[in-house]
């Protein structure tokens, strides 16, 4: 089964998507200062890796690799619900159909445990 | 609306910053809005020159390159709330009424520099991900390796069928052990599979080392092929040194372990059919009457004794020690005259 990058003609359509995913995030009022101090090629990078994996596209992720880089950020409920909110947009603004969005957006979802920090483990 | 008005409306309203400096004092004389909105003069800093708003531009450089009327090109960043601009700037000079003057031009290429760090973001991406596929490639080819010749994986990989091929001349070994059936029935199967995989992998050695080919392991019968898929004149030869190895190898590794394995050997010569057998599940196979009699003799043999067929002994005789081994009744062939290969006389 093709996958959702490859239904929308891999990365020569999937990059306009990147790019306006990443002045989304740079915009954004609720976590673009958590990009602010990143050096552009390496926030391109990630969000160019980012929706790749999600999408089905060459690069992936283990929830393993998601945890070690997102817990000890200590991220909110709002910071992760902002991104999902972002990406569906993105999605959204860039001819993705509606079963497709909410099948990356429920990929989202499930990596929410790896993502935001565990419960009890407040500071 | 005159053409001057419309040129000081398009300097006003391009998306390149546009200034001029005088050369000597670097005092800015002109600046158009994209300039000045991004290299603005330090709050408080009345008459500020070029190296107050352009703190990144080497100036030195600068000076040296535009006093040769070479142009001078440099990249410098300007932070735009949690971004950072890429601008290209370039100074040329221009001689004016008043003075020789420098002419800055700004052009934004940050769009340039995002799409730059995104293509070597997807090259790594898909180079990773190549090398990745050529490692699987590479594995899926020695496996297939292990189930066939490399010619004909070869024909298989360029056309997708092998076509069975015959050959009139080869030389098959067929090797079974005594008392294997009691052995597994034993032992743990793992001590099993661990024996027989010791041992055959050290008769692969044996079998690569004289030029012939394992075809398959049947339980514990090995059978190895010499002549096909490359022909070799000296296939006769080959087969018997492969055979009197195994039984060599055996008798060493019986002195350090624990079981003491024999085995019974047969030898045949004869034609052949060699083809991959099956759609899903490839198996390359040989079949043909120097098959079936290589197997036959080896039921016949006596442990550790190796029977080939008399019609072996001219290609032999100079290399090995011989003894005759009467003449038997072959299931499905009739009497045959045999030999004995009581080992290597070279």
């Amino acid at each position: 089964m093709a996958s959702i990058y490859e239904k929308y003609g891999g990365f020569a359509s999937i990059n306009r998507a990147v790019l306006a995913f990443y002045e989304k995030v740079l915009d954004s009022d609720v976590i673009g200062d958590r990009f602010e101090n990143v050096r552009m090629d390496r926030l391109i990078d990630h969000q160019t890796k980012f929706l790749a994996s999600l999408l089905g596209g060459p690069a992936s992720s283990s929830p393993e690799h998601l945890r070690q880089v997102h817990h000890p950020l200590r991220l909110t409920e709002e910071e992760f619900a902002e991104m999902a909110m972002l990406l569906r947009e993105t999605l959204e603004e860039h001819g993705f159909a509606e079963p497709d969005v909410a099948t990356v957006i429920d990929i989202v979802e499930g990596h929410r445990r790896n993502i935001l920090p565990p419960a009890g483990a407040a500071e | 609306m005159s053409v001057d008005a419309i040129r000081d409306r398009l300097l006003a309203n391009v998306g390149v910053g546009v200034a001029v400096v005088r050369t000597e004092t670097l005092e800015v004389v002109f600046d158009n809005p994209a300039f000045g909105e991004w290299f603005p003069a330090p709050e408080g800093a009345e008459g500020a020159t070029l190296a107050h708003r352009l703190p990144e531009l080497d100036i030195e450089a600068m000076r040296a390159s535009v006093a040769d009327w070479v142009p001078y090109h440099a990249e410098v960043g300007v932070k735009r709330k949690r971004r950072r601009l890429n601008i290209d700037i370039t100074v040329w000079a221009a001689a004016a009424e008043e003075g020789r003057l420098l002419v800055i031009e700004a052009a934004n290429v940050t769009r340039i520099r995002e799409l730059e760090a995104m293509i070597d973001s997807y090259a790594k991406m898909v180079e990773r991900n190549t090398r990745e596929i050529e490692r699987e490639k590479d594995r899926a080819e020695r496996l297939l390796l292990n189930i066939m010749p490399r010619d004909a994986y070869d024909e298989f990989k360029t056309y997708g069928v092998v076509t069975p091929q015959h050959y009139p001349e080869v030389s098959v070994v067929f090797l079974d052990f005594v008392g294997f059936t009691k052995f597994a029935a034993d032992n743990d199967p793992t001590v099993t599979l661990g024996e027989l995989n010791d041992i055959f992998t050290a008769f692969d050695r044996i079998t690569e080392q004289f030029g012939c080919e394992r075809i398959k392991t049947i339980g514990d019968a090995y059978l190895a092929v010499s002549g096909m898929p490359a022909s070799n004149p000296d296939h006769a030869r080959c087969i018997a040194r492969c055979a009197t190895r195994y039984l060599k190898y055996i008798e060493r590794r019986n002195m350090s372990h624990q079981h003491q394995w024999r085995a019974r050997v047969g030898l045949a010569t004869g034609a052949a059919v060699g083809s991959v057998v099956g759609l899903q599940r490839y198996v390359y196979d040989v079949f043909g009457p120097a098959v079936n009699m290589a197997s036959r003799l080896q039921t016949l043999a006596e442990p550790m004794q190796i029977l080939a067929h008399g019609s072996m002994r001219e290609d032999l005789v100079q290399e090995f020690m011989l003894k005759p081994a009467g003449t038997r009744e072959i299931r499905g062939y009739g009497p045959e005259v045999l030999i004995e290969i009581a080992g290597a006389t070279l």
